[in-house]
């Protein structure tokens, strides 16, 4: 789930695993290895590795169960009007 | 077996780095304390301020004249107004301004187009008691002040257990999750601050109960400052009344008074009757009074609630959005860009959110000390006084300068107590046998045995009841399951050992929720028994305490401080 890392883009620089707030990833300098994302289901979806990357190559996938029920305002006050 | 592997002495440990912490730790060097902030994460980003906020509750006298009581009036009114000892109260809002001013000065603006700005949570005709800001960066901004002060931060360091003596607290145990291995750290202090934000995944998330981090505010956040404070006697208060935000559904996220819109029924008629059309000067505070607004709609069949922003004048929508920002809900703006949800054209349903703790808990007097001679506390672990942003701010302020002054009478313990104390021992072996077995239960399971027996046997209203038997019987069961989670909890990791604490320390929280519940033997807000279902006048003015004092549990009725 949630953080996506574009191993593309990220430098290894380690920043996104010392600051998240949920201790989400896993990072080893020395592996060469872009951070590990290892425990997805804690995300709170801050934002802060986000806002945080320097290269911004992280975004976060917003799980299904987390959907924001919404409606076209048009849609809903015509048909409470019917 | 894990061991201690690094040994601090400071005059003051600060136990979690978020508002209240950071300025706790900032007050105390002023005044020329030595200082160390233990955070169980990083203080750049941590806690439920980590991405921002937007309302900070103050009195700016050049703004709403001489009388601070007309701004402790509005309190009382708001949903932070139930919980609050009145000389708390007063002593912040004296103090508040120059903590606005100092942020300022720090660069946090507090103050947008150039004035102190008061919107939002508000009602017309009446005083606005919160101040606009721009958070966005407040953690960063306070983490180079404490750090350029010379406050020492230790990062990725929860703190797990205090130790006392004769003459009350004496520092405390700490975990270090710096990396997967994990050991312990021991600080000895002369004082304590406990700073370590609200208690959240004490209850299933009522909008996605399968997901135990979809909460309004930070799920890290576990009330460790009520556990810890629980366990070496100092006393809570308030616990048994519950309280819940409300905001937007799925994605669980406070912030309601950022959106500048109307609370609707589906047919278009509003909600309350405050105001007919939203603007940024009040928004539509009708979510602040009738709390229960979207639950009852809901069990009603009348619902589901909208916020509807749609009606807004376009500069009021960007001045929308813009605060957002500021509130840190740069996530939830990015989620509807990319699902193309537009607050101009599309309404968003809102729900009340799980009950969580905050505003109950540690009680604390005037300067910030608990019942316990060097322990403080300030933030949202507050259990006699809240105001959320401006109260975590002001009252780690107020705390650390306090507390610096109260290191004069205090002495250090010395090392070689500290390390042979039995307490001490008998906890690292706890904490250590969860790491050390290879095989059992995950702390998922024993969270989420937690929150079904929280949900069942202490439920929060509305339409929902508490009574004798029924706490009776969860007191009984989080007996159970604290057992078998002790013989069974297995942390193969730093990280899971962390989140396997943070649920022994809600489970304390659960048992002081639930005995208190049982004393308060009325109904009150969300507390409702199904046994007593009136609201007695006799405890209009009443804080119940309760504590830990010889292996017992004991409770005390007290006045409130008017």
């Amino acid at each position: 789930m949630p953080p996506l890392i574009d191993e593309s883009k990220c430098i290894r620089c380690g920043l996104c695993a010392e600051i998240c707030p949920l201790g989400l990833f896993r990072f080893d300098k020395a592996s060469g290895n872009p951070p590990e994302v290892a425990f997805p289901d804690e995300c709170w979806h801050c934002n802060s590795c986000v806002l945080d990357c320097p290269k911004k190559a992280i975004t976060l996938r917003v799980p299904l169960c987390q959907m924001l029920l919404h409606r076209d305002v048009r849609q809903l006050y015509d048909a409470g009007k019917e | 077996m894990l061991k201690i592997t690094q040994f601090f002495e400071t005059d003051v440990l600060v136990v979690g780095g978020g508002i209240a912490g950071l300025m706790a730790g900032i007050a105390a060097r002023d005044q020329g304390a030595d200082v160390i902030i233990a955070e169980k994460a990083d203080t750049r980003r941590s806690g439920s301020g980590a991405t921002g906020n937007d309302h900070f509750l103050c009195y700016i006298p050049e703004k709403h004249g001489d009388d601070p009581r007309l701004v402790l009036h509005e309190i009382a009114d708001s949903m932070l107004g139930s919980n609050m000892d009145a000389d708390i109260a007063m002593r912040f809002l004296n103090e508040s301004f120059n903590v606005v001013k100092s942020w300022h000065e720090w660069g946090i603006n507090m103050r947008l187009h150039d004035d102190w700005t008061f919107m939002g949570h508000a009602f017309p005709g009446r005083p606005r008691i919160f101040l606009k800001y721009d958070g966005h960066n407040q953690k960063a901004v306070l983490t180079r002040e404490a750090k350029k002060r010379g406050a020492r931060l230790l990062n990725h360091h929860p703190v797990l257990e205090l130790i006392k003596d004769e003459n009350g607290v004496a520092g405390a145990l700490a975990l270090d999750v710096s990396s997967p291995e994990p050991a312990f750290t021991l600080i000895r202090a002369k004082t304590v601050i406990l700073a370590t934000g609200s208690g959240n995944r004490l209850y299933p998330s009522t909008s996605t109960p399968g997901m135990l981090f979809n909460t309004g505010f930070c799920p890290g956040c576990t009330a460790a400052a009520l556990a810890l404070s629980w366990r070496i006697g100092a006393r809570l208060v308030n616990m048994e009344i519950p309280f819940r935000h409300a905001g937007p559904r799925y994605f669980t996220r406070c912030g309601k008074a950022t959106w500048i819109g109307m609370y609707r029924y589906p047919d278009g008629k509003p909600l309350g009757p405050f105001v007919t059309k939203a603007t940024r000067e009040l928004g539509d505070i009708t979510g602040d009074v009738w709390n229960t607004s979207f639950t009852d709609l809901m069990c009603n069949g009348r619902g589901p609630a909208y916020m509807d922003c749609t009606q807004d004048a376009p500069e009021d929508l960007a001045f929308m959005r813009e605060g957002m920002a500021s509130e840190g809900l740069t996530s939830l703006i990015d989620y509807m860009d990319a699902n193309s949800i537009d607050p101009g054209k599309h309404v968003v349903e809102f729900g009340q959110f799980e009950p969580f703790l905050i505003g109950r808990g540690v009680e604390i007097d005037i300067n910030g000390q608990s019942t316990i001679p060097g322990l403080y506390a300030a933030g949202d672990v507050m259990g006699n006084f809240r105001a959320d942003m401006g109260g975590a701010a002001v009252m780690g302020w107020i705390s650390g300068k306090e507390v610096a002054a109260a290191c004069a009478n205090r002495s250090l313990i010395s090392a070689e107590r500290a390390e042979s104390d039995a307490w001490l021992n008998e906890r690292l072996a706890y904490y250590g046998s969860f790491y050390e077995r290879k095989q059992g239960a995950g702390w998922k399971d024993a969270n989420m045995a937690l929150q079904q027996i929280m949900n069942d046997y202490a439920a929060v209203g509305p339409h929902r009841v508490r009574s004798g038997s029924l706490l009776s019987a969860g007191l009984e069961y989080l007996r159970q399951l604290r057992e078998q989670a002790v013989a069974q909890l297995s942390t193969p990791c730093s990280h899971t050992l962390m989140r396997a604490t943070e649920v022994l320390d809600l489970m304390d929280c659960g048992e002081a929720v639930i005995r208190a519940a049982m004393e308060r033997k009325e109904s009150r807000g969300l507390h409702q028994r199904a046994d007593f279902t009136f609201t007695n006048p006799l405890l209009n003015n009443k804080f119940l305490e309760i504590w830990r004092e010889d292996g017992a549990v004991r409770m005390n009725w007290r006045s409130k401080r008017q």
